[in-house]
Parts: C-alpha cells; structure tokens; sequence
C-alpha cells in the first residue's frame, strides 16, 4: 500500500486530477445539500450574463446556471459509476470464461464482442434509450451494453496469457478445482489493468451520458449537463454562458478520472509504465 | 506467389462478415422494435402515423403482424434485404430514399474526420515519441489529454462560438451556402469551407487518442530488439526511426483506429446535429424528435454498413503495411 | 599503446543507476583483444559481460548507465570518449555486433536483403550492395542467396535468422565482430553450425572475435583465449587450454566443477528395484487451430513407452519440438493423450484413461517440477501457501498441511521463515527449491521434472541437481527428467531415452547411450555438443575431431 502511494505521488498530473475529483464528488453529495432549492425553478431573467448574484448567469428560462451545474454532478457520476460497475462485470465474466476455456465458448464470445464493437454504438446507445423511454435505468442499461467489450477483451487477453503460466499448471497438477483456479489463482493477477481501465471506462461513460442527454434523451426528471447544453443551443451566440459552464464541468470531472486513472496505471504497472504512457 | 489467393480470400472474409454483421444488426433492430412499450404497429407508424387508422392497418398488413415471430423476423429481414426501410409517415417519404439521399454527406464527414485525424494523430504522436521529454512532447501531451477529456458536442459548440461568431472565419452550420455560383469548383470549395469545422470536431478526439497511441508506440518499439540490431549496425538515428520504428510502431495504431471506427461514425450523430450538417446522422437526430423508429433504424443500419467500409480501408492498410498478414503467415 | 591489440581495454568501469544492488556493472576491467583471435567472456547472469560488449559499441541502456572512468583504445581513438555520431560510423564498420535472440533481432516489415543493403547505404559504400548482398548470403550457408534476398524474416528460422545476422555484421569487413550469446537461443544441433560458422569466417577474414557466454562447452569449443568475469569484475584470463585444464581463480574452479561433464559416472544397479510406473503406447496430436489457414495437425507423440524403477532418474532427452514437453505433460494430465495407458504401482487401472473426477483422488500420485522459477510460482500469493494448496485441495487438514511445509522446507534446505515471504524475495535457484518442495507435498511416487535446471546459471543448477539426487535418495523416488541437455542428463540419469520428432529413437542404461550410442540421431547429436573433447576427455573419437 505505501509503495502504491509513493508512485502514485510522483506523478503530479494524477495528484491534479485526484484534487479535482474529490471537489467534484463533494459537490455532487453535498452541493444539493449547501444550494437547496430546484434548479428547474425559474429564479430571474433569461439570459443574464455571469454576475455576483448568479454566478453562472441564467439560462433561456431564467433558472440559475450555478443550481444546475451543481445539481447536475450527481445524474453524471452516479450513471457514470453504475453503468461502468455494470458493464466491467459483464466483461469481466465473459473475459474470464472465454480466456480460461478456450474452444467453442471463446469463439462465441469472440463473435459477440467484434459484433458490438463494429456497429455504432452511440446510434444503438440512442435507440435503446428511445425504445425504452429515457430514465435514468435505460441510460445506464445502453451504456452498459455498448461499453462491456473492452474490458471482455482485455480479460480475455490477460486469462489466455495466464493460463498458459506454469503456476497455473501447477495449480492443475496439485489437484485445485477449476472455480479456485480462476479466481484464487488467475485473477489477482489480472486485476491491475482491469482496474485501469474501470476508472477510464467511468470517463468514457459520463461523456456518453452527457452526450445522449444533450440529444434529448435524458432522464426528464433530472437535470443533467448534457441537457443543459442541448436546451441552449438556440441561444448560443447570445448568452454563451450557458453552453460554456456545464461543457466545463464535464470536461473537468472527465479529465480529473483521466488523470487518476494514469497515475492508477503507473502505480499499479510500474513495469509497464516506465516505457512509454499512453 | 499466393498473394492473389490470399487477397481474394481477404476480401471474400470481408464480403462475408459484412453480410453477417448487416444481418445481425437487421435481427437486432426488430427486437429492438419489438421491445419498445405498446402495439408494435404504433411504434413503427411513429408519433404522427399513429394517428391515421389507414397507414396502422397497411403497416400491420406489410409486416404481418398477426404472424408468428419468426415468420415475422423472416419477413422484415425479406424487406431490408430488398431495399424497403420502411415508410415514414412525417416526411411522406421511403426510409430508404431518405436515407440515401443524405449518406453522402456523413461519408464525406466521417472519411474526412478519419482521415484528418489517422494523419495529424500520428505525427503529433510521432513528433512527441522523437521529442521525449522535451517541451514538444509536453505540449502535446497535454493538448491530447485535454481533447480527450472533452464532449464532442461542447467542443462542436465551442468551436462554433470562436471560429464563426467571434473570428468569422468558418460558416456554423449546413453544408452549402445559398450564395453560391452553379461551378462544380466553386461548390466543391464551399463544401469544404463548411466542412473545415465539423471535420475537425470529429476529428480531434481521434487526433488526441491515435497521438498518446502512436506516441506510445514508438517508445514501446525503441525497446524492441531489432531497433538495437539497427543501432549497432551503426545506421543514423533519422534511418532508424523511419524505416524501422515508424512502420513497425504504427501497426498497432491503425488496428485501434479500425476498431474505433465505430465510435467514430456514432460520434458524426452527435456533430451533424450541432452543425446542422445535412447527413444521416442529423436525420437520426430528427428520427428521434419525431419518435420516428423505422428512421433511427435505417440509419443505424446504413451506419452498420458505414463501419464496415471503414474497416476494409483499415484492414487493406494493415495488409499493405505488414508483409506478414499479406502472406496469410 | 600497444599497436598489435585490436582493442585495448583499460581500467573500464560502467556505473549503474543509485539503488541497483552494487554502484558499478563493471569494475576496473582491463584487457585487450588480439588480432584474429577468438576470446570469450564467460560468466553467470550478472556478471556483466553483456554489458562489457555494449560498452565498447556505445549501445549501453540509457543515460544512468554509462562510463564512469576507464578507456577503451580501438584504431588509434578511445572510444569512451567518442561522440555518439562519430560512433555510429564505427558500428557496424570496424566493429560488429551480433545477439542473443535471432528471432527478433530483424525487422520484420524489411526484406532481408534490403537489411543488408542499408549496410552498405549508410556507411558511403553504397555502390557495392548490388553485388554484395547475394554474395553474402551464399557465404553464411544460405540456401539460394537470391531468393532469401527478397524474404522477409517470418519466413526463415532461427538458425538462418543469425546466419543473416552474421552476413550483415560482417558486410563491411570490420576488425572486430561481438556476439552476444549468439548461439544459447538455438538448439544444439544448429548451434553447432553457427559456431563453425563463425570461427571459419572468423579465419577467412582476419576479424578478431570477442564472444560472451555462459556456456564452458562454447568455450572449449572455439576460444583461443578466455576472461572469467564475476560480479563485475574480470577474475581470471589467459589461454583457452590453460584456463580449462588448469584453472587459477577460485571462482573459475568453482563454475568449471559445477559443469556437468559428458561421461555419466558409474550408477548403482537396478535390476532389484521395483517398477514403479509403466508407460505404453502414448500417442498425441495436435489438430490445427480452426480458421481458414490449413495449417498441418502436429503429431507431437508418436507411441511413447517406458517404465521407471523406484530410485530410477529416467532422463528424456530430445531438441524442442521432439514431443519430450508434451509427453512430461500427458503424464500429469496437463495435456490428455489420444492413446496409451499409464499404470502406477498402488493406483487402481489407466492413469491416462480414467475420467478426471477418479483422476483427482490419483493425482497425489504424479507431480511435476516446472521449468521457469520465474513464472512457476503465483505472484500474489505466500510460499507456504503455494506448498500447502495441494494438501489442503486434496482434503488435508490446515495444521497438518501448515506442520509438512515446514518439514518440506527443511528438506529443500530453506529456512521455515520462507513460508510467510513472497515468491519474489527469493532468487530463482531458492524458488526451484520451493517449486520442489510443491511437488513433494503430496508424496508422489513418480516425481516428473520438465527441465528444472535449464533457466538457471551453471553453479546453481549443480546445487540443485545435488538436491533432486539427495531427495530421491532418500525417499526412494522415480524420476522422470526432462532435458534438452545433454550433458545435464549425463550427469544425473540412470537411464536415457532419447525423443525425436515424437519417437523414442533410443532407450538404454546412460553409460551405454553416451559412450556408444548406437542410433544415428543420437550420434549426431552427441557430436554436436561443444567442447565434446574437453567434457568427455576418455572419448577418443571426440578428441580425435577436435584436433583434426
């Protein structure tokens, strides 16, 4: 744990991104909390620029920017958080049966996963959450189902080279059970890259949320960034504002998980990370 | 030499998963008609057919909606196949006509997007790998990372903000100005001034990815044994990273962007509708306003198809470029 | 300076980076290299020969490691203090050098030719390429120089790989060629080719060689003269005779005693043992992998018979791709055999056919010592741990499993606190021990050891070796050895089976095989050992060639 740390501090972009992070979740639970009051509500003027008494300006109705933004942070990270947990367990399993036994099932899930991996996957994101009605459970259901093939690959690829170890074959040989062998065994050891690439799939699902909310297809009942922008666009050269602030929250929070994520990747692979980053 | 054999062999797999992948997605698409809440007809008659009882019972008789389900599927694959999309009562027009009428545009902005970034990304990266360290590299890096971590959309949003309202450089939106003379040339230049800011747009999210890829690529390949067989056989550092490195390290960079083709085509959905940019993806975007499903389906239909010419230019570069995959090794 | 040494190295030491495991990779090392004369720098892992090469050629790895104080004298220039472009016009020119690896030593996107050809490009001689490059290729051994030309490497092994290895270092007609452990990644036979190959061009063109190995048998085989280095320092050097017959240096004793030698020593009868395992018929295939490539099936074992004596080490012996690994691997069930039977005194019926679920309850029965002590221990977990899992999946209680790792360890000769640490506290002969003492858990009666010794350095595998001896001593032990060296196997076999290409050529008691080896395979491939003359002194016939 103290040699985990140690690597991870060296890198001052990921220290960055982990300040920024924990700002971002602060607001998203306790920011409700500190500016109670709906973000839907009508408070003023439409279209007031960014002052001292809304920070943020007002939006094409009059609702205060800031209260949005705010209010907003909770819809991103828990659909963020949840849909990737989904879609890295869904991976995760498929990965590890297809890596350990090879054959049939590997091939299936070859197919499968190229299958998901070639076809649009925003457009079918966007169908899903259009045939099952926006909320926030659709959206987190077609994030999930267009983002598990990564990771299912990346599992695979880790339990095919594993396999192959001779500690492994050595756990055969002993006589262990094969459930033993592949999660006593096998995946401790492929837990790293596993966890790297969770805490980028976190990002890559927010900005997808962010995306399907700016085309209309959020959830109605809450606020999200994405809808923010999308609902200003009309007024976009006039009261900038709106566009600019939630777009900055999102890149923010998405860049701050990039960030970690990096430092995550040189503290857990320092092999690996010596050579060249990605 | 096999090469013939093993190029017709390559483009015969391609034929055929094409056709596979088109199918699946076709039995995809009438599931998912299927799994939308309420009578199938009105979901496939869209908000302003429901309406009409007529235009109901000709779609329940067109899909033979009383049949069972696989004479069903039989049936709406038999109809794909042929070219029938469906019929969309809004725009009073064929899906497929629709459709067709605007695919060249997204190719136009997608290919472009593609290719702008595949190029730039790699030289950036490549750049950056041959700059380690140094403030090129740093710069780059962060720029990259930046890109990454941004909406397509805000960014779409925010170049229109800069570049056209505040600099006037570039039109906001639609792909042709009215203004312009009946000369092919002067048209196809109009075309590409608007085409200057949604291409970038969707392209520079590949460009920040293909430059950390190809960046690490190359300092991954400096590792690599036969790099030190070239150091040794005292060639100059310029030789090394071009003929050596170069080729072998941007493999893999050309794998990635055929797999994120897909990605890349979503992604034009999301830019046309900022742009207004006159292709498929925009007509999702109306497909959906209109909860017009035969649209959103055709679309993500001939996206499907999209990708996987994509893909062929992809896997021909690949070919072209390791002597190892041309030989069938 | 001395005008007749090619190279004169003085007082060189190489630093390493702050917190490796001493300050320098190589300290005050002096000597020189003679013209046309082969020398080697022999030592284990860690002695910094490697890095003596890369020195000299300016290729040493990234700026932390670097020359620290010394000279190297080449041409009238020190090339310690060279710039590194005025380096590159030496590389490859007037010094060349070979590696370890040939099968990723070549670009794979360039022809081979085009390869060689850069040679002559980049260093002004670009108008003799044309006529040049096939001539080359005809003159290391390769078949029809002006195809290979337009190959790419994926086609050719790893043999003609260094064979085109060679051809470029030697392009340029330099003075000084350095090869890296060029032959440790091939197999025995073509080793012995490459090795020719090198001394008779060596010969023809006056180029003085510096050649680093591990391996005495190399030496013996083509060295005028031999440096010994350890721990970054050169120990002991001089004439290649001397040094082998008569080493000074405590050090060179030590590794040239832990060398297994050719003539297996006299071996206690076994015609009273009890049989403890019967192998017959064992047969295995290996069908190709789907998809659209019709690549052959490998019929990697080829009816496989044998039986081996309790206190009987039954060594395998066979190149890679004789089927030795898979058939270690049917035995244990890691692999299932298409055919043949197993019987084991004490088990109930075929081994090899019964269903897994029996199987499980028999396994105890067969256990298996893995070849890479680096990868044969999982990572994450405890060494206790990793001894005790056998037992405690067989059903043994944890304090009767927790009471025989102790016990294990002891007999494996490391201490109890080993339990509680991780596999990569340990080097990696103490992580062969513990390999060991997994296998032994279980009490098996048929222990199988698929190359145990091969990944590690000379002085370390003679302890291990002793321990395996010790152990199967004491617990009566059959053994089942896999090895692709012959000399190893010398060594420690009672009885000797010889694979190739999935068939048992020969099979007998190891006195006879090595002495009079009576199949034209085995033959062939005791000749092809290096330094046969040196490591077999009452061999005639190998003495006679080396002489002639």
């Amino acid at each position: 744990m103290k040699d985990f740390w140690a690597i991870y501090r060296r890198n001052k972009g990921s220290i960055i991104g982990l300040v920024i992070l924990v700002v971002v979740l602060i607001v998203a639970l306790a920011g409700p909390l500190l500016m109670p009051g709906d973000p839907w509500e009508i408070k003023a003027r439409p279209l007031l620029p960014p002052s001292t008494t809304f920070l943020m300006g007002t939006d094409v109705l009059g609702r205060d920017v800031l209260a949005g933004v705010v209010h907003g942070a909770q819809v991103s990270l828990l659909i963020g958080l949840v849909s990737t947990l989904v879609a890295v367990t869904l991976g995760l399993l498929l990965g590890a049966f297809a890596g350990y036994f090879g054959g049939p099932v590997d091939d299936i899930v070859v197919r499968i996963t190229e299958f998901v991996q070639t076809i649009p996957s925003f457009i079918l994101a966007m169908v899903l959450v259009a045939v099952l009605g926006p909320s926030i459970g659709s959206i987190v259901i077609s994030i999930a189902v267009v983002t598990w093939p990564p990771v299912c690959r990346l599992v695979r690829a880790e339990f095919m080279s594993l396999v192959q170890r001779e500690f492994v074959e050595a756990a055969v040989v002993s006589g262990q059970r094969t459930a033993n062998i592949i999660f006593r065994e096998i995946l401790p050891n492929a837990l790293s890259p596993i966890i790297v690439m969770a805490s980028l799939m976190v990002a890559t699902a927010i900005l997808t949320e962010s995306a399907l909310s700016f085309m209309g297809l959020g959830d109605p009942n809450r606020i999200s960034w994405g809808y923010m922008i999308g609902a200003a666009r009309s007024a976009l050269r006039q009261a900038w504002w709106i566009s600019v602030f939630p777009g900055a929250a999102i890149f923010l929070t998405v860049l701050a998980i990039n960030l970690v994520g990096e430092g995550l990747n040189d503290a857990l692979n320092p092999r690996l990370a010596r050579r060249g980053r990605v | 030499m096999s090469g013939g054999l093993n190029t017709a062999r390559f483009l015969g797999g391609w034929l055929l998963k094409s056709a596979a992948v088109l199918l699946a997605v076709m039995t995809l698409n009438f599931f998912l008609l299927r799994l939308a809440p309420g009578d199938p007809a009105v979901v496939m008659a869209g908000e302003a057919g429901a309406s009409d009882a007529q235009f109901l019972e000709q779609i329940r008789k067109d899909y033979g909606l009383d049949r069972p389900l696989p004479e069903q599927l039989l049936n709406y694959v038999t109809n794909v196949a042929k070219g029938n999309l469906g019929y969309s009562y809004r725009n009073r027009r064929p899906v497929a006509d629709m459709i067709l009428e605007r695919l060249p545009a997204t190719m136009l902005l997608t290919v472009s997007a593609f290719v702008l970034a595949l190029l730039l990304g790699t030289a950036l990266g490549v750049l950056a790998a041959a700059r380690e360290g140094r403030w090129q590299d740093g710069a780059i890096t962060v720029v990259a990372l930046a890109f990454y971590a941004m909406p397509l959309f805000w960014v779409g949003l925010l170049m229109i903000l800069f570049f056209s309202a505040y600099l006037g450089w570039f039109p906001a939106f639609g792909m042709a100005s009215f203004t312009v003379s009946g000369n092919a040339f002067a048209r196809a230049l109009d075309t590409t001034w608007h085409l200057v800011l949604p291409a970038f747009t969707l392209g520079l999210f590949y460009v920040a990815t293909y430059a950390r890829l190809a960046r690490a690529s190359i300092l991954e390949v400096k590792h690599q044994d036969f790099v030190r067989t070239a150091r040794a056989k005292g060639l100059p550092p310029g030789r090394i990273l071009r003929a050596h490195m170069l080729r072998n390290a941007l493999l893999p960079v050309i794998t990635f962007a055929g797999i994120q083709a897909g990605q890349l085509v979503g992604g034009a959905v999301v830019v046309e509708t900022v742009f207004a940019w006159p292709g498929i993806g925009r007509l999702a975007f109306e497909g959906l306003l209109q909860r017009d499903y035969n649209l959103l389906m055709g679309v993500f239909l001939l996206s499907a198809m999209m990708v996987m010419v994509i893909n062929l230019m992809t896997d021909l570069l690949y070919r072209v470029a390791d002597p190892r995959v041309r030989a069938g090794a | 300076m001395n005008e007749t040494l090619v190279i004169d190295i003085r007082n060189l030491s190489v630093a390493l980076p702050p917190g490796a495991d001493r300050p320098f990779a190589i300290e005050d090392v002096s000597f020189a290299l003679l013209p046309q004369e082969v020398l080697c720098i022999v030592g284990e892992s860690g002695s910094g020969k490697s890095l003596t090469s890369q020195a000299i050629m300016g290729l040493l790895p990234g700026p932390e490691v670097h020359i620290a104080s010394g000279s190297i004298h080449f041409e009238g220039r020190d090339l310690a203090t060279l710039e590194d472009r005025e380096m590159q016009a030496l590389r490859g020119a007037r010094i060349a050098m070979i590696f370890q690896e040939p099968m990723t030593a070549l670009n794979p996107v360039m022809r081979v030719g085009d390869q060689i050809t850069e040679m002559f490009r980049f260093h002004g001689r670009a108008h003799e390429a044309a006529d040049r490059v096939v001539e080359l290729l005809g003159a290391v051994g390769l078949p029809d120089p002006a195809s290979i030309k337009d190959a790419y490497p994926f086609r050719l092994s790893g043999g003609q790989r260094q064979r085109v290895m060679i051809a470029m270092a030697l392009a340029l007609d330099p003075a000084v060629l350095i090869a890296d452990e060029p032959t440790t990644a091939l197999d025995v036979m073509t080793q012995k080719q490459i090795l020719a190959l090198i001394k008779d061009l060596q010969r023809e063109r006056h180029t003085s060689c510096l050649f680093i190995t591990h391996d005495f048998g190399v030496v013996a085989e083509i060295a005028d003269r031999v440096g010994v280095m350890q721990s970054g320092k050169l120990v002991e050097i001089g004439p290649a005779r001397e040094i082998l017959e008569q080493p000074q240096h405590p050090y060179t004793r030590r590794l040239i005693a832990a060398v297994p030698r050719l003539e297996p020593p006299d071996r206690a009868p076994l015609s009273d043992r009890k049989t403890i395992v019967e192998v017959k018929g064992v047969d295995k295939t290996y069908a190709s992998r789907g998809g659209w490539l019709k690549r052959r099936p490998v019929h990697a074992v080829k009816d496989a018979s044998f039986s081996v004596r309790s206190g009987e080490t039954l060594a395998i012996v066979g190149q890679s791709g004789s089927g030795k690994s898979t058939l270690a691997r049917c035995m244990v069930r890691l692999v299932d055999a298409d055919a043949g039977s197993m019987t084991l005194a004490g088990a109930e019926g075929d081994l090899l056919r019964m269903s897994k679920s029996r199987f499980h309850r028999h396994r105890p029965l067969v256990q298996m010592v893995f070849q890479d002590p680096y990868a044969s221990l999982n990572p994450r977990h405890r060494v206790g741990d990793i001894i005790a899992k056998g037992m405690l999946a067989q059903g043994h209680p944890r304090d009767a499993a927790a009471a025989r790792v102790k016990s294990l360890l002891e007999l494996v000769q490391l201490d109890a606190s080993a339990a509680e640490r991780f596999p990569h506290e340990f080097s990696g002969g103490q992580r062969q021990r513990i390999g060991i003492a997994r296998a032994l858990a279980l009490e098996p009666k048929l222990l199988v050891a698929d190359e145990p010794v091969s990944a590690l350095d000379v002085s370390i595998q003679a302890q291990v070796l002793e321990l395996l001896a010790e152990i199967q001593q004491r617990l009566d032990l059959a053994v089942l050895f896999i090895t692709h060296d012959l000399r190893v196997a010398a060594q420690i076999a009672d009885t000797v089976a010889v694979m190739h290409q999935g068939e048992i050529v020969e099979h007998g008691p190891a006195r006879r095989i090595f002495l009079e080896p009576q199949h034209e395979y085995t033959r062939a491939l005791i000749a092809a050992i290096p330094g046969r003359a040196w490591l077999a002194p009452s061999d005639r016939i190998a003495r006679q060639e080396a002489t002639s």
